[in-house]
């Protein structure tokens, strides 16, 4: 599947860090998202009916005669008339399929997601003390962007969390990771630092990178 | 309720009809009838007289000018349809006036239109219809594939059958949607109800801040750089040059 036909929203990913041992430990993790730019793609059957109902209707409308219909235009101001040729709906970066660009799939809401040895994930920071968690979320996707003039965090609350179970290995190593949903407001380049790679994909592409998670992302991520 | 009528004129008639206010026993407003029924408002024009019927165009040519206005304004009040909609009672009565050898206004309409070639002619053709101004609907920018669209007559049972269709696809999603949504808010709960006591009290506080003004729906194309200066630049040129005159 073509991944301009889809109007998934992507998401940012963080890098990889390490985390300090303690009992509890709680991640503030941020899905950053970037919200469809263009209306998605029509259902044929939709269309269709829209279609048949717009000539039945123009079967029974009445004709009136040309004159009638122009009166309102011979009264018009005279306007600048400016040409407008509608903008393509895929562009460069969705058919060289760059994921580093935002300019990619206009569709979908986009992601980010960095590189530290080959360990993707999403933007991040354990949690020390800080008044809130949402804070400790701020922090972390500053930590990735620069600053944060052009996001816009959704809600105090996190929208989801997931129990990330200790290895057998490293008992220690368990915690807890909540998400804050934070959208991209009015800008198309981002500045990413503090990783080693960062990536902006769709809902499906984050399951290829997280395959053992691909049912918690489906209930996370709606499109 | 009827009252025993004293008289067999129509004006009695009429005037035992007439309700009864409660408290007075008089007719409401005490107005009796002494002109008798009263008669149908007739929109009388100043020019010829009393109770004058709209002026015939044909009959008072006054001038080209208003001879080509009424003109128009028949054209509009009889605009005609490429197909006439008649409920069944009416085809039955069209059916029996035909009998009988009577023939209306509207049906001797009808069957020039089919004369020329029906609706074809009138501008509803039996290929598909492009819906809106050209290079802007849907199927030119590219949303919606134009080969994957099924085929279908202009006919009851096909317009019902895509009806179907159209309300199960919408239906579907919608209910998927709404399903998703249930499970986005579930989650939140659960994830609140996780948290430690202190962040679970700052997680509960509803943030009421303004959400940004820049945060644009989606539209059909996407933005053009720069295509906003364009704009301005265009509009400050055509008030300038107005303010010059």
């Amino acid at each position: 599947m073509r991944r301009t036909l889809t109007s998934f929203p992507r998401r940012l990913l963080a890098s990889a860090r390490e985390f300090s041992t303690s009992s509890e430990k709680i991640v503030a993790s941020v899905l950053f998202e970037r919200l469809p730019v263009v209306v998605p793609k029509i259902e044929p059957s939709v269309y269709a009916f829209q279609e048949f109902s717009f000539r039945w209707q123009q079967q029974y409308s009445r004709r009136y005669p040309d004159e009638f219909l122009n009166k309102s235009n011979s009264r018009a101001q005279g306007e600048y008339q400016m040409e407008y040729v509608p903008a393509p709906r895929t562009t460069e970066a969705d058919k060289a399929n760059d994921r580093k660009r935002l300019y990619l799939l206009l569709y979908g809401k986009l992601h980010g997601s960095s590189d530290g040895k080959l360990v993707w994930h999403f933007p991040q920071k354990v949690y020390d003390s800080e008044d809130t968690l949402r804070k400790c979320a701020e922090t972390a996707l500053q930590s990735v962007l620069g600053d944060l003039s052009h996001t816009y965090f959704v809600g105090n609350a996190p929208m989801c969390h997931l129990a990330v179970q200790p290895a057998e290995k490293a008992p220690e190593l368990g915690y807890k990771q909540f998400f804050f949903k934070s959208q991209v407001i009015a800008t198309n380049k981002f500045k990413i630092g503090k990783c080693q790679d960062f990536v902006w994909v769709t809902k499906d592409e984050l399951l290829e990178f997280f395959p053992e998670h691909a049912e918690f992302l489906n209930k996370m991520i709606i499109s | 309720m009827f009252r025993i009528a004293r008289t067999k004129t129509l004006e009695s008639l009429a005037h035992q009809f007439v309700q009864r206010c409660a408290v007075s026993g008089t007719a409401k407003g005490k107005a009796k009838l002494k002109d008798g029924p009263k008669k149908r408002m007739k929109v009388s024009t100043k020019k010829g007289g009393k109770g004058a019927v709209d002026p015939d165009p044909s009959a008072r040519p006054t001038s080209r000018q208003d001879q080509e206005k009424y003109k128009l304004y028949e054209q509009c009040i009889n605009a005609p349809t490429p197909v006439r909609y008649l409920k069944p009672k009416d085809m039955k009565r069209e059916a029996e006036r035909e009998k009988l050898g009577l023939e209306s206004k509207d049906r001797k309409r009808e069957k020039e239109i089919l004369k020329k070639g029906g609706r074809q002619a009138m501008g509803v053709p039996d290929e598909p219809l492009m819906m809106g101004t050209p290079g802007f609907d849907l199927i030119s920018l590219g949303l919606v594939d134009a080969d994957k669209i099924p085929k279908y007559e202009l006919t009851v049972e096909d317009g019902r059958r895509l009806a179907k269709e159209y309300s199960r696809v919408l239906m579907r999603k919608h209910r998927a949607r709404q399903a998703a949504e249930t499970n986005l808010l579930r989650m939140k709960k659960e994830a609140i109800e996780a948290l430690p006591e202190k962040l679970k009290q700052a997680a509960l506080v509803p943030d009421l801040t303004p959400f940004p003004k820049e945060r644009f729906m989606a539209t059909l194309t996407p933005p053009i750089e720069g295509y906003i200066d364009k704009v301005k630049e265009a509009a400050m040129r055509s008030s300038g040059a107005q303010k010059i005159r």
